[in-house]
């Protein structure tokens, strides 16, 4: 019996270390992988955020319309959100490329699904890109129009237009990501309605004060054919 | 091709005739009387000229192809301007643009001697002030007339307040209504503009004509002339479109600037520049002073629009221009070597494309109107004398100031606001 227990105990440790040996290449691939794309990564983030720097991409982003963006960077820099991303997917590259070395069969269906939805991050991310790029002129174009034309709630228009194409963006971002499309299509309709609302009764209620007194100004300012304005510009 | 600024009408009407000494643009709506008081004035020049009148028809006035030369040494033809319209969608500046370009391409093609733009209604009797900005060309050999408006308090203030002081300042000549938009042009400065246009059409921006003429003409040394020509009659300010308007008159001037960068950047002092003619006393200006609305614009534009100016203003402007929105109403006035500072910074964040060119141009309106705050109240019950004095230490401060722009201009990066 004791003979049966230590052949069943060999078969299981040679079974065991057989299996050990089995895996141990594709660890020993998955050390190697990440190690490598690590170095990349690093190489890459420092070109990348030497190039961005010589082309003064933070100050460009400024210009651009893209402020905020500085409010979600490391240490306030998109440089380094760019380079730090950059890295990052890097790694993940390498990351998948290890996994993919551990058994070829029941790793690459996981591989093959992650690349296939990389189309759809990149749509999302040039979604929310474009959005972004149309939210800041919209609202830029609303404030500087608001100003001129006296409205005293200039700024709220301008982040009511704002957050509105904002909205419309991540909205679409996440239908193309395919994460949950009937919740995002319920929420994007309550968030929309609700910004919608939001501005009306900003309006109308909170800023009654306001609108009134803009609204008495612009009765007062109505052309009085007894009055003659006697500024002519151009 | 110049030729497709022509109208169709106009071409099939031109073909008619062989060639003129003068062409002349009608693009004022003006009244039939003051359109057959134009003709007499027009066939009584001096010497027989050949004269084409090219009429647009705003106010409905008949303008058929018809030579008319019963009195007088000349012969003129009126020939219909029918695309040319002083409402175009795109404004008052684009519809005179087309109108200047149909204008010089008619004088290229029918080897006239010259042209006139006549565009505004005056104070004063009509013909008269037309052939004074003929007569230099036509008798001198000048290649450029310019009108001189007689200067009044409240009127053409954005010229008196940008295109002036900057147009002198720049190019060293005190031409004080540089974008006419009443001019008298010769066929040789006519052939340039239309060089230019082509230019223009093939990279990426596009010119205006009338912004075009006075530095085209500065630096390419052609000779130049200034007429007394009376008080001109502006339209009404429309205050709804009144910075689009601001936009459209200030793009094709610093589009100018950029063109002519390396003629400007020589050019040191100014060069005084008698005009020719009798000065012409306006008649007294009426209407009552609200300037509220305009520091009310300038206040809402201190506190909302300065992630916009602190793009292009340096901190010290915006720091001076907080300091004058906490300022009573009646105490805003800004001074002239800040006008001028914020009048260059912009014009060198339009060459940079700081931001969006349309965003950066229609912010600045509200600057503008405390600029205009501070003229109208300083001036406030002065005569006509005080204006001229007035507009001439504004351009002294855009002549101090020059220096800062052009070291701004060569080494934006070292100014970075």
């Amino acid at each position: 019996m004791w003979d049966q227990v230590k052949q069943a105990l060999d078969q299981s440790t040679t079974k065991f270390l057989t299996e050990i040996a089995h895996l141990l290449p594709g660890v020993v691939a998955l050390v190697v992988a990440l190690l490598i794309s690590s170095v990349l990564a690093w190489i890459l983030a420092i070109v990348v955020r030497r190039l961005l720097t010589s082309i003064h991409f933070d100050e460009q982003l400024n210009r651009w319309g893209f402020a905020s963006l500085e409010e979600w960077s490391p240490m306030n820099s998109p440089t380094r959100l760019v380079s730090r991303t950059t890295a990052f997917l890097v790694v993940i590259a390498g990351f998948l490329i290890g996994i993919a070395a551990f058994d070829a069969e029941s790793t690459s269906l996981l591989v093959r699904s992650v690349f296939a939805y990389i189309p759809n991050i990149v749509g999302a991310i040039l979604v929310l890109l474009v959005g972004s790029l149309v939210a800041s002129f919209l609202a830029r174009s609303v404030l500087i129009g608001a100003v001129n034309l006296n409205l005293h709630y200039a700024r709220l228009l301008s982040a009511g237009v704002k957050w509105l194409v904002i909205v419309l963006a991540v909205a679409m971002a996440l239908e193309h990501l395919k994460i949950a499309p009937s919740i995002v299509d319920l929420a994007f309709g309550i968030l929309f309605g609700g910004i919608v609302l939001t501005l009306v009764l900003a309006v109308a209620l909170n800023s009654k004060e306001l609108v009134t007194k803009s609204l008495d100004r612009n009765a007062k300012e109505t052309p009085n054919e007894n009055i003659e304005e006697p500024f002519r510009h151009v | 091709m110049e030729v497709d600024s022509i109208p169709q009408q106009t071409q099939e009407k031109a073909a008619q005739i062989d060639s003129a000494d003068l062409v002349v643009g009608l693009f004022a709506g003006l009244n039939q009387q003051n359109i057959s008081l134009l003709y007499e004035g027009l066939r009584a020049l001096p010497g027989s000229l050949r004269i084409v009148v090219l009429q647009s028809d705003p106010a409905g006035n008949k303008a058929t192809q018809n030579s008319l030369s019963a009195e007088g040494n000349s012969s003129l033809s009126v020939l219909p301007w029918s695309n040319v319209i002083p409402d175009l969608a795109g404004g008052p500046m684009q519809s005179i643009s087309v109108a200047c370009r149909s204008l010089f391409a008619t004088t290229e093609k029918m080897g006239a001697r010259g042209c006139c733009l006549v565009a505004s209604e005056m104070e004063g009797e009509m013909p008269q002030w037309v052939c004074q900005l003929v007569q230099p060309l036509l008798e001198s050999d000048f290649d450029l007339v310019v009108p001189y408006y007689a200067p009044r308090k409240l009127q053409g203030l954005l010229n008196n307040s940008i295109v002036y002081p900057l147009t002198r300042s720049l190019y060293g000549m005190q031409i004080h209504n540089p974008l006419g938009p009443d001019v008298g042009v010769s066929r040789r400065l006519a052939q340039k503009m239309l060089g230019n246009n082509r230019n223009a059409n093939a990279g990426s921006s596009q010119s205006h004509p009338l912004a075009s003429l006075t530095p085209a003409a500065v630096c390419d040394n052609l000779q130049i002339c200034q007429v007394h020509v009376g008080a001109r009659i502006y339209p009404p300010t429309d205050w709804v479109n009144m910075s689009s308007l601001l936009a459209q008159v200030l793009s094709p001037i610093f589009i100018e600037m950029e063109r002519y960068a390396p003629c400007w950047q020589r050019t040191r002092g100014t060069v005084s520049f008698p005009a020719r003619g009798e000065p012409v006393s306006p008649s007294q200006e009426t209407g009552t002073l609200d300037m509220n609305r305009m520091v009310e614009t300038f206040q809402l534009g201190v506190r909302d629009l300065q992630e916009i100016w602190g793009l292009v203003l340096p901190p010290a402007t915006l720091f001076e221009l907080k300091k004058l929105s906490r300022l009573a109403t009646d105490q805003i006035n800004m001074p002239d070597e800040l006008w001028a500072r914020i009048v260059y910074d912009f014009a060198l964040a339009h060459r940079l494309r700081t931001i969006n060119r349309d965003h950066l141009l229609l912010s600045m309106t509200p600057l503008y109107l405390t600029w205009v705050v501070s003229y109208a109240r300083e001036l406030d019950g002065a005569g006509a004398t005080a204006v001229e004095k007035r507009i001439e230490r504004l351009a002294l401060a855009y002549e101090a100031v020059k220096p800062y722009f052009i070291s701004r201009w060569r080494w934006p990066d070292r100014f970075n606001p």
